[in-house]
Formats: C-alpha cells, sequence, structure tokens
C-alpha cells in the first residue's frame, strides 16, 4: 500500500473542487486533488458525442433515479467534472433564493450582495460572457416564438471565450482552474477512487486522510492512502453523500435530494436547424418554477426523442437535420434520497415527484409547445409515451391528459441538496461554510451544500458558494 | 449481455449491415456493464423473467420471429408495469442512440 502526505485534500475536481484547490493553492497551501475519473485533453472528444458519453460520464449516462416515474440523469466522472460535459451555461443564485435560504436555513453570511461579490470574482475569472454575434437558429427559434408571444426571455451567459468570429471555447475546469491550481503548487492524481474517509477510532471528530484506490494506465490498481490534515470533499451530489456515509457519517446525509425534472420536445422546422452547439436562450416567463431552453441534439439524442412519441420514426429521422431538442425544467416540490449500499460501488438514488410536480410539468410541456409553434414549428414530439405528436396548436391540449406517471419520460442533470448547509442542526448535514457537522477538519464543498435546486444550471451557485467557503476555510487555517 | 437482452437488441435494431449491427451490440453491451449495480441487478431480474416468459410463449407457438418480439416490446412499453416500460425503454435508447451515432454518415 502506497501513502501519500498532504496538507489538504481536495476530493473532486469539478467546479466545487478546481474552485478549492485553485483557491487555496494560489494562498500557498499544500494541496492535493483526487480525482475518480480520467483526464483527457479538453479536445479529444467532439461534444455530446457516444464517445464522450463513453468516456467522460459516469456509467456512461446511464444513471437513473429510481420512482414513479424514474428520473434518468447524467453526471461527468473525468478530471474537471460536469464542466466537461454541460452546457456551459452561468446563471447567478437569484437574490430571492439566497435571502430564503438564509432565513429558512439560518445560513451566515449568504446575503445577496456577499454572493454577488464572490459571484463576480468567478465571472471574471472564467470570462462569462454572451455571443458577440447573432444567435444561432436554435437559439433564435426560442428568442422569436418567445417574444412573438410576449413572453420574457433571455440570452444566458455562459463560461465561453469567444473570438471575433464568435467561435466559442467553453472555460471548463481542465482548461482553466485545475491549471492555475497545478501552476501554483498543487497535485492532481487522476483515476483514483476514494473508498472511504479515514477516521480514527479513539477520535471520531476528525479524519486523517483517505483510503483510495487508484488506476494505473496497465489496468494495474494499488490502494494508496493518503494522510491529510484537511480534507475537503467535491464529489457532487451523488458520491459525495455516498462517500460520507460509506465512512460512517449519516448525520442529514444523503437526505433531501433535488434535481430539475425535465420533459422534452423534438420540434421539426420547414428549415435547417443547427446541431453543434446548445441554445444559450431561455425562456424565463414562468421562472423560477418553470424553465424553457433547449438541448444538445445530435442525430442519436434526435431518434431516441423521436422514438418516445412513436415507433414510426424513420421519416422525420431522415429529416433529422431540421429537428431541434427542447426542455420545460420545473423546480421540484419532490424530493429523493442517495443511499450507499454496503459492497457496491453505486449507491441507490430515489426521486418522489408529488401531484404538484406532474401538474408543473404538463403545464411546461405545453407552454414549450406553444413557444415552439410560434417560433414556426411543424411538428412536436413530446417525451410522453404515444404522444400525440403534435402538427398544430390544438394537438397540444391532449398532452395534459397524458402526462401521467406512466407516460412521461423524464431527465435532468442538475442534481444539488443531499448534504446542506446551515446552523439548523435539525436540517442541514453541514455548519453555514460546509464544515460537517462534528467532524471537525472534514468539509464539503459542491452542489451538495445547496438548500434547494435553484431552478437554473447550478454551476454559478455551486462556484460561487464554493469560493466563499473556501476564504472561510483559509481564515481558519 | 444475456442472450435474451441481445435478442432484445436485434429486434428492436433497424441497422441494416452487419458491422454496424455488431457496433451496435457491443455498445450496449458496454452500457449494461457500466450501469450502476442496483441498476443493473434490476435489469438483469427482468431479462431472465422476460426471457422466461418469451421462451414459454415460443413453446406455445405464439411468438415465432424477432418481428414478433418487437411487436410484443412495443406493447411492454405502453404498459401500466412501470419497470416493463423502463425495461424496453432503456433498451431502445441505448439502440437507437448507437445505430445513429454510430453508423457512416
Amino acid at each position: 500500500m502506497a501513502r501519500i502526505t498532504t496538507e489538504v485534500l481536495v476530493i473532486g475536481s469539478g467546479a466545487g473542487g478546481a474552485v478549492t484547490a485553485a483557491r487555496l493553492a494560489e494562498a500557498g497551501r499544500q494541496v492535493l486533488v483526487v480525482e475518480e475519473g480520467p483526464w483527457f485533453d479538453a479536445d479529444e472528444h467532439e461534444p455530446f458525442s457516444l464517445p464522450e458519453m463513453v468516456a467522460k460520464y459516469r456509467n456512461g449516462g446511464a444513471q437513473v433515479a429510481l420512482g414513479n416515474p424514474a428520473v434518468a440523469f447524467g453526471e461527468g466522472r473525468c478530471v474537471g467534472g460536469s464542466t466537461e460535459v454541460n452546457s456551459g451555461l452561468f446563471h447567478r443564485l437569484p437574490d430571492y433564493l439566497a435571502e430564503e435560504w438564509q432565513h429558512t436555513y439560518d445560513i451566515d453570511d449568504f446575503s445577496a450582495q456577499t454572493l454577488a461579490f464572490y459571484a463576480g470574482q468567478v465571472e471574471a475569472e472564467l470570462q462569462v460572457s454572451t455571443l458577440p454575434t447573432a444567435p444561432p437558429p436554435s437559439s433564435a427559434i426560442l428568442e422569436h416564438g418567445a417574444t412573438k408571444l410576449g413572453w420574457r426571455n433571455v440570452e444566458f451567459a455562459r463560461v465561453y471565450r469567444y473570438d471575433q468570429a464568435g467561435r466559442g471555447v467553453k472555460q471548463t475546469m481542465s482548461r482553466t482552474l485545475l491549471p492555475k491550481a497545478l501552476a501554483a503548487g498543487a497535485e492532481l492524481i487522476a483515476d483514483c477512487r476514494v473508498v472511504k474517509l479515514l477516521r480514527p477510532r479513539a477520535d471520531r471528530g476528525r479524519v486523517v486522510g483517505a483510503r483510495c484506490v487508484r488506476t494505473h494506465p496497465d489496468g494495474g490498481r494499488e490502494t494508496l492512502d493518503i494522510q491529510a490534515d484537511q480534507v475537503v470533499v467535491c464529489a457532487g451530489a451523488i458520491q459525495t453523500p455516498a462517500l460520507l456515509q460509506r465512512s460512517g457519517i449519516r448525520h442529514n446525509i444523503g437526505r433531501g435530494l433535488k434535481l430539475h425534472p425535465t420533459v422534452k420536445i423534438a420540434a421539426r422546422f420547414p428549415h435547417p436547424v443547427d446541431h453543434g452547439d446548445v441554445p444559450m436562450h431561455r425562456v424565463t416567463e414562468f421562472a423560477p418554477n418553470l424553465t424553457i431552453g433547449g438541448s444538445a441534439s445530435r442525430k442519436g439524442q434526435i431518434a431516441m426523442a423521436l422514438a418516445e412519441a412513436t415507433h414510426d420514426i424513420a421519416e422525420p429521422l431522415a429529416d433529422w437535420e431540421n429537428i431541434s431538442i427542447y426542455y420545460a425544467a420545473i423546480r421540484s416540490e419532490g424530493s429523493g434520497r442517495v443511499r450507499a449500499v454496503p459492497g457496491l460501488t453505486s449507491p441507490l438514488i430515489t426521486y418522489k415527484l408529488t401531484e404538484a410536480d406532474m401538474s408543473r410539468l404538463a403545464q411546461g410541456l405545453v407552454h414549450l409547445g406553444e413557444v415552439l409553434f410560434a417560433a414556426g414549428a411543424t411538428e412536436l414530439y413530446p417525451s410522453l409515451v404515444g404522444g400525440p405528436v403534435a402538427r398544430q396548436l390544438g394537438d397540444i391540449g391532449a398532452w395534459w391528459d397524458r402526462s401521467t406517471r406512466a407516460n412521461t419520460n423524464l431527465m435532468t442533470v442538475h442534481m444539488t441538496s443531499t448534504v446542506r448547509m446551515g446552523n439548523d442542526r435539525s436540517r442541514t448535514g453541514t455548519d453555514s461554510y460546509g464544515r460537517v457537522w462534528d467532524v471537525a477538519n472534514l468539509h464539503v464543498n459542491d452542489g451538495s451544500l445547496l438548500p434547494d435546486a435553484p431552478g437554473v444550471n447550478p454551476q454559478a451557485a455551486i462556484m460561487t458558494i464554493a469560493t466563499r467557503n473556501t476564504e472561510h476555510l483559509l481564515s481558519n487555517l | 449481455m444475456l442472450r435474451f437482452e441481445r435478442e432484445v437488441v436485434t429486434a428492436l435494431g433497424n441497422a441494416l449491415d452487419q458491422p454496424t449491427r455488431g457496433a451496435v451490440e457491443a455498445f450496449v453491451d458496454g452500457s449494461l456493464r457500466a450501469l450502476p449495480e442496483p441498476v443493473r441487478a434490476g435489469v438483469l431480474g427482468e431479462t431472465v423473467l422476460l426471457g422466461a416468459y418469451v421462451g414459454w410463449l415460443r413453446f406455445a407457438g405464439r411468438l415465432a420471429t424477432s418481428e414478433d418480439l418487437r411487436h410484443k416490446l412495443d406493447a411492454w412499453e405502453t404498459s401500466r408495469i412501470s419497470y416493463l416500460r423502463q425495461y424496453v425503454h432503456l433498451f431502445r435508447s441505448m439502440v437507437l442512440f448507437a445505430e445513429n451515432e454510430l453508423a457512416p454518415a
């Protein structure tokens, strides 16, 4: 068994882990980052392609929260985490949510002004920006449809660096903060899975490091014990609670999983639609409880989306270049749970949607249909088993009755809230800054901390809170 | 991948050429192996039960061809039993995604 010693061990290299590592390393701390997944060149895989799914997603992108209906989801498992595979949308946590969470969970120093200060830092560092040119057709569709209906819509900023021609490069963690951390002296070990945290029997109130299994390029594996003064877990809202539970830490850990259940429509237009990027416009008329946007729309994804509504997909699929996929995502009243299962690598994940959630999803599907028809769509294929396919506005009324638990296919990419933060110990797993209750030198710093789903892509909220928490940690080291 | 799972992939497939069919089967096999253990265990359990049921249908002369199996799968996808629907949905999604991403342009 190999042994390594460091001052701060950061587990996970995504939005939370990269921020934590960069801030600590730049402050002169000795930092070691371990990442379960491999390290790829950022340009090695075509975005949203099959090779990318196989290489960069956990479980090949086929994860599911069990329930009725089940919710399919995906998360990154590579250096940079989900920032390597997401759409890069960057949306600050709405002020009213910050205030609501601060009061509900008694979170210190969580005012809108405080968060705005840290969000500004992150935005400047990642060059968060909007398009310098006109939006691509897939995005303009949402803008035109919403404008025609008089609905609010906006181009969301993204973590993209654009050149003058409008070509963008996503500022993933492997392109930005991780290189900064390494330049400041941090070390990173990829292909290294943390099995459990090490806690002395005589003192359960602290951790002394982590036991890992490292996979070498030749496939060989070795056990690696990493001794650390401080441990920061940033493995995401699914893996972080699973790791804490495997390590015997269970107080309010893994309960209250929140996500954005999402329904989709494959929309056919009388003109070609671009497929190389994800639309950056969002319809915010019904936000925060309902947001309408666009998804990755490669041919494979379009085939899957069409098949949810009908088995006769040959004719529309032949016209796939005129088809793009759009979604309606809701803030859910329901919640779920992550449970580590002894002997298994993957946790058991469950999620319960309420009747209000189902109603909101049906509403979302209908509003999405309205905006797509307003934008000129000629056929809409909803993510309802058996559809029906809508060819005119009057057809979408049938979706209300068809949007049952039995017929609705759901997915999500945003998972949060499994280790909530705040001073109210009865409802949280950590204090106001991510320190795990009753374990003095163990911290969480990722999407698990968010008390609820934010209703928008959570990357901005995760990075903002991670920056704030790391500053606090630094002031106490 | 169990024999019945391979039959399901064949029944749901639309690829005409053998190399693409082989690549799709290999992708589905890899995807099933990569599933989270609790999910893979559930899928395996369903495969055994459904494989036995289809075997009985064959024995009784009520299901003969891959096309018959496809019709059966189509019916299961609208079943009231959630796990039956999700079983077919999982396989159909994997097959369609692979066929359309792996097939030569």
